[in-house]
Formats: C-alpha cells, structure tokens, sequence
C-alpha cells in the first residue's frame, strides 16, 4: 500500500504546485507551459489510481490537443503589454491568490461536507476498478451516469455559448470602456 | 514493479536497457541513412572514418559535445534549455511501452549455468515472469497515442525559447501539423480496435499470430498459410496511420518545421552540439515508435505466423534442440525478438528511402491531405469496419 501511496502523494504535490503557478506566473505562456505539466500529472495520478482509460484520454485530449493549442495560440500574439498587466501590483496578485484560495476552500468544504453521501469507506476505489476497461467505462456512462454525462455535454455548450459571446465585445476582455 | 530483489533490480536494468537502446539506435540510423542517401543520389556519403565510415558516428559525438553552448541574447534561458530534454521524453516512453518480443516466463532456478561453470546462488528465486518491453500497461494503444502527442511541446518550446522569428515559424508550422495530423492517426486506429477488441499491444499481436480466422455471415472461416495480420483487414487504415506518422516525425516529405529553404532551420535553428544532437535523438526515436507500432498493428509484431510463433519457437528450441526449462524460455523470446527487429528495421528503412524520394510539400498541400484527403478517409474506413464487422459478427442462424 505504502507503495502505491508515495508516487500519489509526490506527483499530488506537483499537481498542487505547478496549478498554484499556472496562476501566479506572470508570463502568460509560462501560465499555459505550467497548466500543460499539471495536466500531465493529473494523467499520471490517474494511472496510479487503477484507471489507465482515463489517464490515457486524459494525455491524449487535454495534454495533447487542447493546450497545445493554448500554447500556440498564445505564442502567435505578442503578448508584451499582458505580461504587464498581469504582474503589476501587490493588490491584483493578492486578489488573484486570495480567490484561487477561496475556490480551493470551497472545493474543500463541499468534499468534507459530502463524504456522508458518497460511499467512500467500503469501496474506496470501486469506479477506477470498474472502469478499467473501455467497455465498462461505455457501459457506466451509457448506463449510470448517463444523466451526468448529458449535463456534463450541457455545460460545454454553454461554454462554447460564453465564448461566443466574449469573443462579441468590442476590445475583448480587456475593453476599457 | 516486483516481488523480490531479483526482479526489481531485472525490471530496472530492462527500462535502462530499452532507453538505451532507442538512443544508440540513432546513431546508426544516421550512418544508415547517410550512405543510404548516397546510394540513391549516386554518392559516396561518409567512407574515409574506419571501415565502411563507420566511426565517423563516434567522431560526430565528440564534436557533438564537445561544441560551444549558448543561449541567444533575448531567449528563455529555461525554455530553450529544456526543449531538448523534452524532446527526448515521449519517444523513449512510447518506445518502452511497446512489446519487443514474447514475456520470457522462468520457472524456479537456483543456479546460472555459463557455459563451463556455474554460479550456485544459495537459494532458489522464481517462478517470474518478465515482460519483454520497459513496462506493461493495459492501454497499450492509448498510453502510445498520449504520449506522442506531446511531442509537440519541444517544438513549440524550442522555438518560442529561441526568441527567433523563423524558429516561432517553424514551431507553429510544426504544432500545426501534429494536430492535423493527429485525428487522421487516431481514426485509422479505429478499426484495429473494432477488428481486435482490445487496447493492450501484447494481445493485439496474440491475435495476429494465427493463421488467417475470421466470422463470415456468423460462421468461423480459416485460410490456412496465411497469417492473421491486420493489414489483410485494414490495408486502408494501415496507409492512412503510416503516412501519419510521417506527419508526427516531422520528417519528408511532411518536414515544413524545419524546410531550410524557407526557415532556415525551423525551430532547431539556435540550436547546436549536443542539443541539437538531442532532437535529432527525439526524432529518430518518433522514427522507430512508428516503425514498431506499424509492425506490431498491422504485421504482426513479433510473430510470423506459419514459422515464428510462440508455438512453434519453444517446440523448436526444446525438441530439435534438447533443452528444457529457463533456457528455452530465453532462446525463445530472443528468437521472437529478432523476428520483431527485422521487421522493424524494414520499416525504419522505408522511413529513408521516403525521405530522400519524394519532395517536401507545400503548406496548403499538407493542409488539404491532412483535412480533406487523409480525415475522411479514416471516417469512411471506420464507419465501414464497423458496420462490416456488425454483420459479419452477428447471429446468423
């Protein structure tokens, strides 16, 4: 057991260390390098916990396609005057750190405050066992948390919404009027 | 990782030993493909260092290392650095995930026979089972397709690290490409799964290592002689996930990020010595992941059905050859294992002969063969085998 736990807890710091970076970097594309690696991890931790499936997609989609692109992106534009933007000023960075913060704390609370319901003590690991392989990872979503997954399907719509909609405002998101 | 000292101390050297033998690979490859280009372009190529030019591999290391290092004026000091590095990563862990030969299977022993004498190790170790590859891991398919496409990250890192307008040119040129040319290479893969129904290398090359079986209108048909290979099956996935490969290895004619035409040369431009030395590594090793995923998906991997198989290796080597117990275990996955490296280094050498063949293409043209040619290939070639395999598989009776 002891085994299995020092690799979930090194690559658990280095998840909680490089996403707390993804955040306070000054330089944006140093923001999406930092955010690439802790997907990265993520993926490893994922393997760790006897879910391959999931780490493997995880790899291929998040760490392989979408920052990727996030990389490039940021890479095509001169990004000097958002470099300082992002790093003037104790009080903006405080900000930052303090609302990263709260959601960490939220995100805390609500597991504390949620493991009553969630049958954590009989079958800690009982999903990540079950979905080992692709076809019971189909026959969970199809079938258990398939309502889940639609809501899931639902909220990436709504982003793509909110994009849309962002990318209608004159000036972006740094608009001064 | 293992149960004992002897098998944790044998899975670790093995890791090394693979790392290791994708990085000298390279050299080799280089002096292959450097007298290769000769051959075909009607040149010498490299003959004046040893016999045949072979050292001049070890006298381009010692100048490899021994070069100037430096960093432009206004690059990221820790970017650039850690490019090459980078580079190195997701070739090598691809490469040790794939099976070289059959697991070698030992039963109890408690001494090492060497010929004239032997080593009596004072207790007994075993039964083990040892993996022929760097490690095992149930997705074999998908663990592959992650790491990969990570590559990207070294060129896009090299090049914005470089602070340097052609390196940034041929970095996007390249992130570019791998993306396009990554949903080509996935979708091809999709039949090989339908038709195996597994992710895991070591039972895809199970399969293939049968005579050709296969479910026609619900009854089993065998053709004798004929050996269970994927490419009999998926000829078009097969061409498909091989001129993607091309595309993800950066190399002719998909190698637009480094087209020193235009670019200079892309994004290793502000690279030299030992660095440079390292994506060369990086690419090389991309090279022999292809090879080994082309062989292992679509011929065979290290099987050669009516010949070479775990069968009939083992009834060779402990029949016509007398032996019994851990040696034959031995000899039978290096056997296997030799079958695998022939077929690979076929296919490493289709890699240079493509290379010094064809012409590089323009931009538009890779666009149009990444996204109008080569992705609805792939969909079309996925419907189909599924639908195929639907009514082949299904009850009819």
């Amino acid at each position: 057991m002891l085994g299995a736990a020092i690799p979930f807890y090194i690559l658990s710091f280095l998840v909680l260390f490089f996403a707390y970076k993804t955040i306070t970097s000054p330089n944006p594309i140093h923001c999406a390098l930092h955010l690439a690696i802790t997907m990265i991890n993520l993926a490893f931790i994922f393997f760790g916990l006897n879910s391959p499936f999931i780490g493997g997609v995880q790899l291929v989609v998040y760490a392989g396609a979408v920052m990727v692109l996030f990389v490039m992106v940021l890479m095509l534009f001169d990004l000097k005057t958002e470099v300082r933007a992002f790093s003037r000023g104790l009080f903006s960075s405080f900000l930052k750190v303090a609302s990263s913060g709260f959601l960490a704390g939220i995100l805390i609370v609500g597991v504390l405050m949620s493991t009553d319901m969630l049958d954590v003590t009989s079958d800690s690991v009982g999903v990540g066992v079950k979905a080992t392989s692709s076809t019971d990872i189909a026959l969970l979503l199809f079938n258990q948390y398939v309502f889940a997954f639609e809501v899931l399907g639902l909220l990436l719509l709504l982003v793509a919404v909110g994009a849309v909609a962002v990318s209608r405002i004159p000036g972006g998101t740094h608009a001064n009027d | 990782m293992g149960v004992d000292l002897f098998e944790i101390t044998v899975n670790l050297v093995k890791m090394i030993f693979i790392f290791v033998m994708m990085v000298n690979a390279v050299p080799l490859l280089v002096w292959v493909e450097r007298r290769g280009s000769a051959f075909i372009q009607n040149r010498y190529g490299p003959n004046r260092v040893g016999p045949l030019g072979l050292v001049q591999l070890l006298a381009d290391a010692v100048k490899f290392i021994f070069k100037e290092e430096f960093v432009p004026g206004k690059g990221h000091r820790l970017v650039f650095y850690l490019a090459p590095v980078v580079a190195l990563i997701p070739g090598a862990l691809a490469f040790a995930a794939i099976p070289l030969s059959m697991p070698i299977e030992l039963g109890e022993f408690s001494q090492i026979p060497l010929g004239l004498f032997t080593i009596d190790l004072g207790e007994t170790y075993g039964p083990y089972r040892f993996a022929f590859q760097g490690y095992e891991i149930g997705i074999g398919i998908v663990f592959v397709l992650g790491v990969s496409s990570l590559a990207a990250y070294a060129l896009l890192m090299a090049g914005w690290g470089s602070a340097n307008k052609y390196s940034l040119y041929g970095a996007l040129r390249a992130s570019a490409q791998t993306i396009s040319y990554e949903l080509a290479l996935g979708l091809s893969l999709v039949g090989i799964l339908l038709l195996f129904n597994t992710f895991n290398f070591k039972e895809i090359v199970e399969i293939q290592s049968q005579a050709l079986t296969f479910s026609f209108l619900g009854s089993q048909m065998t053709v004798p002689y004929l050996p269970n290979w994927g490419i009999i099956y998926q000829p078009v996935g097969a061409i498909i996930f091989f001129a993607a490969m091309f595309a993800e290895t950066n190399r002719l004619p998909f190698d637009l990020p480094e087209a020193e035409a235009e670019l200079v040369a892309g994004y290793h431009t502000e690279y030299g010595g030992i660095k440079m030395n390292m994506f060369y590594i990086g690419e090389y090793g991309h090279m022999l992941v292809a090879s080994a995923l082309m062989v292992t998906f679509y011929f065979g991997g290290y099987t050669l059905y009516p010949f070479f198989t775990p069968e009939t290796v083992n009834q060779f080597w402990s029949e016509t050859m007398g032996l019994t117990g851990n040696p034959v275990a031995l000899l039978s996955s290096l056997s296997l294992h030799l079958v695998f490296m022939v077929k690979l280094v076929i296919f490493l050498w289709v890699f240079i002969h493509v290379r010094w063949t064809l012409p590089r293409f323009r931009y538009d043209q890779l666009m149009d063969l990444g996204w109008k040619t080569m992705l609805p290939w792939a969909l079309a070639n996925t419907i189909l085998t599924a639908v195929v395999i639907l009514i082949m598989r299904a009850a009819w009776s």
